[in-house]
């Protein structure tokens, strides 16, 4: 692979793409056509209705989205919270995002569970689950937003179920805000992926029928925590 | 062999009449309307939503070329490859050479119409490369050997019953149940070992993001997740005219773009994606390459009233709304993209003279127009394109005959009359020889599936004569 890889590099500069000068060209030829604009949206417009309580907004988001979520007073509550849903999951291997945090919660919550941990590499295909942190929560539409920091790409994903551990004070009120932080902090610089979730993985291909359940989690749980 | 507007014609007749195909779309359709209001009933404003889409998707559109030059220069500085298909067989044979070049047996892909546009499956297969289509719609539609129905929802034809007999012909004997459930978790388990032994994904993009570098991807399964983290290539293929300026742009589109295709809030994956994997990543494709596809949008800046046209999100809200695509289905236009933005596109892209019937396949009624997430007129596109067809000659020497005439016996009332009286008394004449419905009536195409229609005992104008005398006598 690395030698075909260093080969594409070379084959695929833009000087040697010779459609990406004409293309360019057509562009910006039908761009001299001028077409009349209408006036602009009055700024006065509100698209959507602010939200007033984040963590109440959340907290109904994620029963409409078909997610848990389970409000927690501390460290301790979130470990029992935790063993309890490790609980009701078939033996196996679980994968956990490696941070500090984790190891703790995990040291508590899940005695004897043969684990994976992101610095091992992506999860397994076999995976009962897969525990991370999220970059942020947002309220408007009960999402959480995950980046390839938090155990990579397959982490939230490959799993029948994905357990997310957060904190009350990552809660964001809405889309605009997540994105406008994302874009001040770079976090697309930082990292080569990222992703707003809004419950488990579901289909309606079939007669317009929800599954729950497609080809990612069945379950997505949030313990959501007060204390940080 | 028939045209396309001939096969049109055919298949419209025989949906029409398909009641079973009539009850799974009007089912189908049903639920959607019934989500697609409540999810809009949930954005405060929907109208002003939908005018900011438009102004974004505008203001990208109008300034297309520096917008793809600020997405370009951000992937390729992350170690991406950005290549300009000027048509489908460049974006096609960068793919297969890649493929090729790179080892690549089997591919993974998600849902994306460009890639349906571009004709890429095939030309891959017959690089003895082989494709799954990873979402349960389209991998349905795949068994089957068919085109996708809808763009949003590829298998929205078939009922249950009919997807179990196919796993049951195509997968596995032994399935016994049509519920969904069941259904999706056998396309679970076969697709599971194609993602897990596929060595490239390809999926489409509903946005590039040019301020950020990445393209962002809409999905609900899961699939087109899979399809981007695990093998080892991701190869994006969409249209130029996707892309859109910035992040925080997505916290308007990304809402309305569900809300319009499916009534939900937002679509459960939205993704962003602006590179292979990084340094210090735990997994992620090595490569990764977003193949820009042009095929003929860039000639539609230039037509300085359906440039708009390009502002398209492809949600498929026109297609659900438009009483034309629930009666004759989406197999019925033979296009990639159906309904009213099909017919709207496709002239552009595949040609006038091919293609003009579509933009009579519409009533005009306006409600594709009035849905359109960014406002698209798409109604008044349709009537533009049939002045096109005209102009550009693309009409049958019959029809200008007819029209002469029409114009010579409008512009004199004299000709007028004694052409109405011509066909009053031909066609009593051969009503009367019992000829109504055979190839010399020129009504059968009405009264083939109506009473035949009373003929007038004298002209309107007779009528109206008489009218003015008895009222004012
Ligand atoms: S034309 Fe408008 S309504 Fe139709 S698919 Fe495109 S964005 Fe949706």
């Amino acid at each position: 692979m690395p030698q075909a890889q260093a080969e594409a590099q070379t084959k695929e500069t833009p000087s040697e793409n010779s459609s990406r000068d004409r293309i360019l060209q057509q562009i910006r030829a039908g761009l001299r056509t001028v077409v009349p604009e209408p006036p602009a949206l009055a700024s006065d417009r509100v698209i959507f209705e602010p939200v007033a309580n984040p963590l109440e907004r959340f907290q109904q988001e994620c029963v409409l989205n078909l997610m848990e979520c389970a409000l927690t007073a501390d460290r301790a509550a979130s470990a029992r919270q935790l063993s309890q849903v490790l609980q009701s999951l078939p033996e196996g291997e679980i994968f956990v995002q490696d941070d500090p945090s984790l190891r703790q919660l995990i040291e508590v919550a899940a005695p004897g569970r043969p684990i994976r941990w992101s610095s091992q590499g992506a999860p397994a295909e076999a995976s009962q689950a897969t525990i991370t942190l999220a970059d942020a929560l947002i309220a408007q539409t009960g999402s959480i937003l995950v980046t390839a920091g938090c155990g990579g790409r397959g982490a939230s994903v490959i799993a029948p179920c994905h357990i997310v551990y957060a904190t009350v004070d990552q809660l964001v009120p809405d889309l605009t805000t997540a994105l406008s932080r994302a874009s001040r902090d770079g976090i697309l610089d930082r990292n080569s992926f990222a992703c707003v979730i809004s419950g488990s993985s579901r289909t309606a291909d079939i007669e317009k029928i929800l599954v729950q359940g497609a080809h990612g989690p069945r379950r997505l749980v949030v313990i959501l925590q007060r204390e940080s | 062999m028939s045209t396309a507007a001939q096969r049109f014609l055919q298949d419209a007749a025989i949906k029409s009449a398909d009641l079973l195909h009539r009850e799974v779309i009007r089912r189908g359709m049903d639920s959607y309307d019934a989500a697609h209001l409540k999810g809009r009933a949930r954005i405060k404003d929907w109208e002003a939503a939908r005018q900011r889409c438009r102004e974004i998707k505008r203001e990208a559109i109008n300034h297309l070329d520096r917008y793809l030059l600020q997405f370009e220069e951000k992937v390729i500085a992350r170690g991406g490859h950005v290549f300009w298909a000027a048509n489908s067989e460049e974006a096609c044979t960068y793919v297969k050479n890649l493929a090729t070049r790179l080892g690549v047996r089997t591919v993974v892909k998600s849902k994306s119409m460009v890639t349906e546009e571009i004709r890429l499956s095939p030309a891959l297969e017959k690089a003895g490369i082989k494709v799954w289509e990873t979402d349960l719609g389209e991998f349905i539609v795949q068994l089957r050997d068919e085109p996708p129905y809808h763009i949003v929802t590829p298998a929205m034809h078939l009922n249950r019953s009919q997807i179990a007999q196919l796993f049951r012909e195509k997968l596995d004997p032994a399935i016994d149940s049509d519920d969904p459930v069941d259904l999706m978790a056998v396309a679970r388990r076969k697709l599971r070992e194609a993602f897990f032994a596929a060595e490239m994904g390809i999926s489409g993009a509903n946005f590039l993001v040019a301020d950020a570098g990445v393209v962002a991807i809409s999905t609900n399964e899961g699939n087109g997740r899979l399809c981007t983290s695990v093998p080892p290539i991701h190869v994006v293929v969409t249209g130029i005219e996707k892309v859109i300026p910035r992040l925080e742009d997505l916290a308007v589109l990304w809402p309305v773009l569900a809300t319009s295709g499916t009534g939900q809030g937002i679509t459960t994956y939205s993704t962003l994606i602006g590179g292979p994997r990084r340094a210090g990543e735990t997994d992620g494709p090595e490569e990764f390459h977003v193949v820009l596809v042009d095929n003929g949008r860039s000639a539609l800046l230039a037509d300085a009233e359906q440039r708009e046209v390009l502002h398209c999100i492809r949600c498929g809200a026109c297609l659900n709304i438009c009483p034309v695509f629930r009666h004759v289905g989406g197999h019925t236009y033979g296009t990639t993209y159906p309904g009213p933005i099909g017919s709207v596109l496709t002239p552009h892209l595949n040609g006038i003279k091919e293609f003009k019937h579509l933009s009579f396949a519409s009533s005009l009624c306006g409600a594709c127009s009035s849905v359109c997430p960014v406002k698209i007129d798409l109604h008044h596109h349709l009537l533009q394109n049939r002045r096109n067809a005209t102009e550009a000659g693309a009409t049958k020497s019959s029809e200008r005959a007819m029209f002469r005439i029409w114009r010579a016996a409008m512009g004199s009332p004299s000709l007028y009359a004694l052409g109405g009286w011509t066909v009053r008394k031909s066609l009593r004449l051969l009503y009367a020889l019992g000829l109504a419905e055979t190839f010399l009536d020129p009504m059968r195409v009405w009264n083939r599936y109506r009473s035949s229609m009373p003929l007038p005992s004298e002209s309107f104008r007779a009528k109206w004569r008489k009218n003015r005398a008895a009222s004012s006598s």
